[in-house]
């Protein structure tokens, strides 16, 4: 619904837009027609994708700068704030706004450019420049953050993604990981039951199992042939390990409990085989330049246990800061060799079960090497209702939800949105590269009927696309000739074309190629919809081009009875837009079942593909 | 110093000009030849540009993702001086005992250290101002990475050569520009062909000096913009120029660069390691290869013994063999796969679709369906809806049957890609698909290794997408008695066609050079900072490359300010002419374009990295090191006598020389300080308290 109505409205902006530029009424209605007649346009805001929302917030932005910029005093400030808050929206909905963004950056940085030319006294032109500024960052910053603060209010609860986050964001959330960890202590003691999660990145926990490194691995390496330790992506009961002083022989929690601090030296035994973790002067199987770690098994043969660890607490905030759960970063650093225990990203073959690989690095700031405790209980002693009940009556400190501040999450929240784009899979059957959607190559696939041939493209209309393509090729040309020419001095048009050339360059063709360019240099799945804000700005540019050849012809004594003939061309290429909007728009209203040699006429492209049914 | 204008004969400043030149010349030669046999075993990647330079020598076929001039200049070099190529260079740290490796290090040496010279004569031409260009050279000189990445067998120190030959050359054909050269004057056409030559060069050493391509452009976009602006001169005269600079700067590089790869693939006549990457009618063209000299016959038949080769750059051919998918992996069927070398198990025949054998020569032709009988297995070629072992979304390919007898889902489809149905399928020429009958999939070839159970060959699934880059195949070896054999040399690409695909084959390797998951790489942010360097040889002799920090700390520090300088003075200017009264004064204008110029310079060199996916190095800052160098040069001269014109000339001059002075000694003494990492460094590392670089370990992540 919301997407529908925003692509409605598209058709209102994009002939305000125009009406700025141009000088005549005409060129905003054509431009408003060709938007309108678009296929692409309607297929993308008929579903609850966030193109066209996008696009109606940016083209709003950038109709309220060029206001500003065209006036004076309060309105152009007011005009500068509904800008402001308008792109904010923009980039808040899809990072791909800020493409406008920047481009409404330009536009005002231009007119600033335009006000040192001018006689105006420094302190003012200080001053102008300054309002710009603050309107232009602050506003939309506060609507970004205004709405992460809006979603992050919304969504208390834990949902299907969570295990994304930290351990600590996902703690904050109700159900989910918090409902495991309310109640558990805080304070990590001589025999707590730890898992440990690695905290950046990946979302795995120091796992172990009854399981040897091969003697041998395939490139003729020996290893210590000692029991594996991996990180592993599933909560599992071999994540599970014990925390325990080396000089203490029992397990069970002292009463009161005795907290590990930052700089204790701790082992970690792993609870199901009760062997503790280690490390030595052994080559790690996938890395290495790292050493292996392992669940230390006494062969006897001069291979002692370097079982030690201590306790580097990342976040502290002071040097005798106790180990908590969930909140504390940790890193644990291998007393014998000095080097940190991390995830070292490399998977593991067969004989690890494709699990990834734990080493111990050298390079200890690594952000791999930090770790954090998730879930965590105190061991009970063999006596076991005593101590259950002593543990739940005094010594179990129970936590409250932890509390991040919104900052925090916000942070987490960003550093994962950006981190976690790349993954996308390669290859998708409807994707598309930048260089093809100048014309038109693919179509995207969206619906297909279940039992009829009747199907939802995402599509443009060939017409308009094939056009728009040409202008930006005729405006180039224009530009290099005008340019030419105004090099030599030579003066073709009057001052006020030459200045709204010049504005129509800047706006539409810069913030075309502003667009589109940077999808040339990203390293991800792209498809057709991404070039839609772009290519609005080709649809203006198109406009533009046709009221600036007329005005040419107009203007020229010579060429005057061409006009005619012009505009009538003009009618006969629009009436042939709408036409093929029509043909089209069954691939977008997907409502009428379609023969096979339907589509077939619909195929102007062999690249196209529709998607058939076959028969029986 | 001196002050001077350009064109002034004033004998004794020149003879200042010249005695500085000479210091810088020695200087140069000094410290770039210092030591320069040692270490006496291989260095980092000397391993890959020696090895490459043995192959050039012994004309084996080899495969790099970098163009063929710069390994070429190497081998040609150590062929000169008595190497003979047999030395294997396995890894870094062998010794080379009685290998003639000093003709090739001493080589590249002389390359690396004539850039210092190449770019005091660049400022100059810039400037035309002598303590610019002295402190910008300094700097350069000085710099330590600089020399480490400059003394060994790689193709660093000619690329830098190269690169700055075509900046030196760039700036003299402004000059002779602004000079008012005619465009098709002697001079000015021996210096365009010197500049589209070095271009040639630099581009054909790697692909980075596309930049330099890019900035030498922009450059003569301006010249044009230049000449064109002049109003008391014709057009013609700008036509004039843009026809000269497209011949010797477009035209004449096209040539050379065509002709450097006409030598590589004429020297590299032998067949070696570097053949599977290339198509079948490429290794026809290689000495030593099977298919060098072969013939079969010319049109695939029906009962052919047949090896089918993948499309895909380095694809290999279609194999089966007697053992099965394992259990949990789809259907336990004989394993189809892709393997690279020439083996038994590649053979196939082709058969109709219904029958077991044909009567007679029937050829079979685009669009007609067929089975595919493996030769020694007698399984059929057979997919069904099963997933693919590794990529889930393709269907799984097996072998099924027995003797040849199948079911219906061994049926393909063979096309001829870009053909018409019942086109004729040739050998080597026609690119195939198989299209399965029922499933109407694709057979192609993932590329991604499948594990132990599949002796680590390659995946072969059937894919839906019938868009498949990589699902075309041709037909190599075609073993059929009953039709007449042409000889392979009718299929042997032409070079053109050579030329093409070795580019498509460097690409692919670039764009495959991807990090993995985890792998600690490089990255652009840490490079301007000299965040950390790289080992080039450890153990007992360690050489560490590394920037002196003072110059790069210095060359950010400056960048930042000729940002701050260019904004104030666009504003003043602006300003200025707002109101009528216009200030600058010609020197200044002249230091601030240079610097522009520079500036530009660096970015086109730098930024482009930001946006690269493949894995990045440290020595890939090196070329806009040598731009933001000159930044500084100039702008200390400049910002001095900003800051001269406002004190008394007495206490001003006095101040200059000072600054001058010590901007030049620092620099000298942090060179002498950091030296040990380009000459060698003993003993225990630096964090040790009796290492001999004690204290010099300025940041923690630095790992000498």
């Amino acid at each position: 619904m919301v997407p529908a109505v925003a692509g409605s409205l598209l058709v209102a902006v994009t002939y305000q837009v125009m009406l700025e530029i141009s000088f005549y009424q005409w060129t905003a209605i054509l431009a408003g027609l060709l938007v309108l007649f678009e296929n692409c346009f309607l297929a993308q805001s008929r579903f609850m994708l966030l193109e066209s929302i996008q696009i109606l917030f940016g083209l709003c932005g950038i109709l309220c700068t060029i206001k500003s910029t065209y006036k004076t005093g309060v309105s152009s400030v007011i005009w500068l704030c509904v800008a402001a808050v308008s792109l904010g929206c923009c980039f808040s909905v899809k990072y791909s706004g800020l493409y406008t963004y920047y481009l409404a950056l330009f536009l005002v940085g231009r007119q600033i450019w335009r006000q040192v030319g001018s006689t105006e006294s420094t302190l003012r032109l200080a001053l102008a420049v300054l309002w710009r500024l603050i309107v232009l960052i602050i506003l939309p910053v506060l609507v970004y953050v205004g709405v992460f603060y809006a979603h992050l209010a919304m969504l208390p609860k834990a949902g299907p993604h969570d295990s994304v986050m930290t351990s600590a964001f996902q703690a904050s959330l109700q159900g989910g990981l918090a409902s495991i960890t309310r109640g558990q202590p805080l304070h990590v003691a001589h025999g707590s039951q730890i898992t440990l999660r690695h905290t950046h990145g990946r979302t795995c926990w120091l796992h172990s199992h009854a399981h040897v490194y091969p003697v041998r691995y395939t490139d003729q390496r020996g290893s210590s042939h000692q029991q594996q330790v991996t990180c592993y992506s599933f909560k599992d009961v071999n994540n599970w390990w014990i925390v325990k002083r080396p000089e203490q022989p029992s397990l069970a929690v002292a009463r009161p409990p005795d907290a590990i601090r930052h700089g204790d030296i701790v082992q970690l035994l792993h609870g199901i085989t009760s062997r503790a973790l280690n490390s030595h002067d052994v080559a790690a199987p996938a890395s290495p330049q790292s050493q292996e770690v392992s669940c230390y098994i006494d062969y006897n043969v001069s291979m002692p246990a370097q079982n030690l660890w201590r306790v580097d607490i990342v976040n502290r905030d002071s040097e005798d800061a106790t180990w908590d759960s969930i909140r504390s970063m940790v890193r644990l650093i291998h007393v014998d060799s000095g080097s940190a225990l991390r995830f070292s990203g490399r998977q593991l073959p067969a004989w690890g079960f494709h699990q990834h690989e734990v080493v111990a690095d050298k390079v200890i700031t690594h952000q791999d090497s930090i770790w954090n405790v998730e879930e965590h209980r105190y061991t009970k002693a063999e006596d076991r209702r005593e101590r259950e009940r002593e543990l739940v009556s005094a010594e179990m400190i129970p936590t409250a939800v932890t509390q991040l501040t919104f900052w925090e999450k916000f942070a987490e929240l960003q550093y994962k949105m950006i981190a976690h784009a790349p993954d996308a899979p390669h290859g998708h059957m409807f994707a598309s590269e930048p260089p093809e959607w100048p014309l038109l190559v693919r179509s995207i696939a969206y619906w297909l009927s279940p039992n009829s041939n009747a199907q939802i493209h995402l599509i443009g209309n060939l017409i308009t696309w094939y056009a728009a393509t040409l202008s930006v090729l005729l405006y180039s040309v224009l530009l290099a000739v005008y340019a030419i020419r105004r090099r030599r001095a030579c003066a073709d048009l009057p001052i006020r074309a030459i200045q709204q050339f010049y504005d129509a360059g800047y706006i539409f063709f810069l913030g075309y190629w502003l667009h589109y360019l940077p999808y040339y240099f990203m390293d991800r799945t792209l498809f057709l919809h991404h070039y839609l804000p772009a290519y609005i700005f080709k649809i203006l540019l198109l406009s533009y081009v046709i009221d600036h050849i007329y005005f040419i012809l107009h203007i020229h004594e010579k060429t005057k009875p061409l006009t005619n003939v012009f505009i009538v061309c003009v009618a006969v290429w629009l009436a042939y837009v709408v036409l093929t909007f029509k043909k089209f728009s069954v691939l977008n209203y997907g409502n009428v079942n379609l023969t096979e040699s339907d589509l077939m006429n619909l195929r102007w492209k062999d690249t196209w593909d529709f998607i058939l049914h076959k028969k029986g | 110093m001196v002050a001077k204008k350009p064109r002034s004969i004033s004998t004794s400043s020149n003879k200042v000009w010249w005695m500085v030149f000479a210091v810088v010349c020695g200087a140069t030669f000094l410290t770039r030849f210092y030591k320069v046999l040692e270490p006496d075993h291989v260095c980092w990647d000397e391993t890959h540009f020696g090895k490459m330079a043995s192959w050039y020598i012994n004309r084996t076929f080899f495969f790099d993702v970098h163009p063929p001039l710069g390994k070429m200049l190497i081998a040609l070099s150590g062929k000169l001086t008595g190497y003979d190529g047999t030395f294997p260079f396995e890894k870094p740290g062998d010794k080379y005992d009685s290998a003639r490796y000093q003709g090739m290090r001493i080589f590249c040496t002389t390359l690396g250290a004539l850039i210092i010279p190449l770019t005091f004569l660049t400022i100059w031409e810039m400037t035309k101002s002598l303590d610019s260009t002295f402190i910008g050279t300094i700097l350069l000189l000085c710099d330590v990475g600089f020399l480490t990445l400059n003394r060994y067998i790689l193709l660093d120190p000619i690329l830098l050569f190269f690169m700055s030959c075509s900046i030196y050359g760039a700036f003299k054909v402004r000059s002779l520009t602004d000079e008012g050269y005619g465009p098709f004057s002697t001079r000015m056409l021996a210096w365009q062909i010197f500049l589209g030559a070095s271009l040639a060069c630099t581009i054909s050493v790697k692909f980075v000096g596309l930049f330099v391509v890019l900035f030498v452009g922009l450059r003569t976009v301006a010249d044009l913009w230049n000449v064109l602006g002049d109003l008391q001169k014709p057009v013609s005269l700008t036509i004039k120029h843009l026809i000269g600079r497209s011949v010797t700067l477009i035209f004449i590089p096209a040539l050379l660069y065509v002709f450097f790869f006409w030598i590589h693939l004429t020297v590299l006549s032998k067949s070696g390691n570097g053949d599977g990457f290339y198509s079948s009618g490429f290794q026809a063209r290689l000495e030593g290869n099977s298919l060098h000299n072969a013939s079969a016959p010319k049109l695939v038949a029906y009962g052919a013994q047949i090896t089918l080769k993948n499309h895909r750059t380095g694809g290999g051919y279609l194999h089966s063999h007697h053992h099965l998918y394992p259990a949990g992996v789809g259907a336990r069927q004989q394993q189809i796969t892709t393997y690279t070398h020439k083996d038994e198990n590649n053979r196939w025949i082709i058969k109709p679709f219904d029958r077991e054998s044909v009567e007679g020569v029937v050829v079979v032709r685009s669009g007609e369906l067929v089975r595919l009988t493996h030769a020694t297995t007698g399984r059929n070629l057979h997919s069904h809806r099963e997933r693919a072992p590794i990529t889930a979304k393709y269907m799984q390919v097996t072998g099924y049957g027995e003797d040849g007898i199948g079911d219906a889902n061994d049926v393909w489809k063979i096309v001829v890609s870009g053909g018409k149905d019942g086109e004729e399928v040739q050998t080597v020429r026609s690119r195939l698909m198989l299209i399965h009958y029922l499933q109407a999939c694709v057979l192609t070839t993932t590329g991604k290794q499948l594990p132990k159970w599949g002796y680590e060959q390659q995946e072969v699934a059937c894919n839906p997408n019938l868009r498949d880059k990589n699902a075309l195949w041709n037909v190599e070896d075609n073993v059929f008695d009953d039709l007449p054999k042409v000889s392979f040399e009718a299929y042997a690409s032409g070079f053109v066609e050579r030329f093409l695909e070795s580019h498509a084959v460097m690409f692919q390797g670039n764009a495959g050079l991807k990090p993995k998951e985890g792998e600690v790489t490089s990255q652009p942010w840490q490079w301007p900072i000299n965040y950390r360097g790289q080992f080039f040889s450890g153990s007992a002799h360690r050489i560490y490359l590394l920037g002196n920090p003072v110059v790069w700390w210095g060359n950010l520090l400056f960048l930042v300010i000729f940002f701050i300088i260019y904004v104030v003075n666009s504003v003043r200017e602006k300003r200025a002419e707002a109101f009528g009264t216009l200030t600058q004064d010609g020197k200044e204008r002249m230091l601030l374009n240079a610097a522009g110029w520079c500036f530009v310079g660096w970015a086109l060199h730098y930024v482009p990295f930001w946006a690269m996916g493949r894995v990045l190095y440290f020595h890939h800052y090196f070329p806009a090191l040598v731009f933001s160098s000159m930044i500084t040069g100039i702008l200390t001269e400049y910002l001095l006598s900003s800051v001269k014109s406002y004190l008394s000339p007495e206490l001003g001059r006095t101040m200059y020389h000072c600054v001058v002075g010590v901007v030049i000694s620092t620099t000298v003494y942090s060179f002498y300080l950091f030296s040990p990492l380009a000459y060698g460094m003993n003993g225990p590392l630096a964090h040790e308290p009796n290492s001999t670089m004690a204290g010099l370990k300025w940041l923690e992540s630095w790992e000498f």
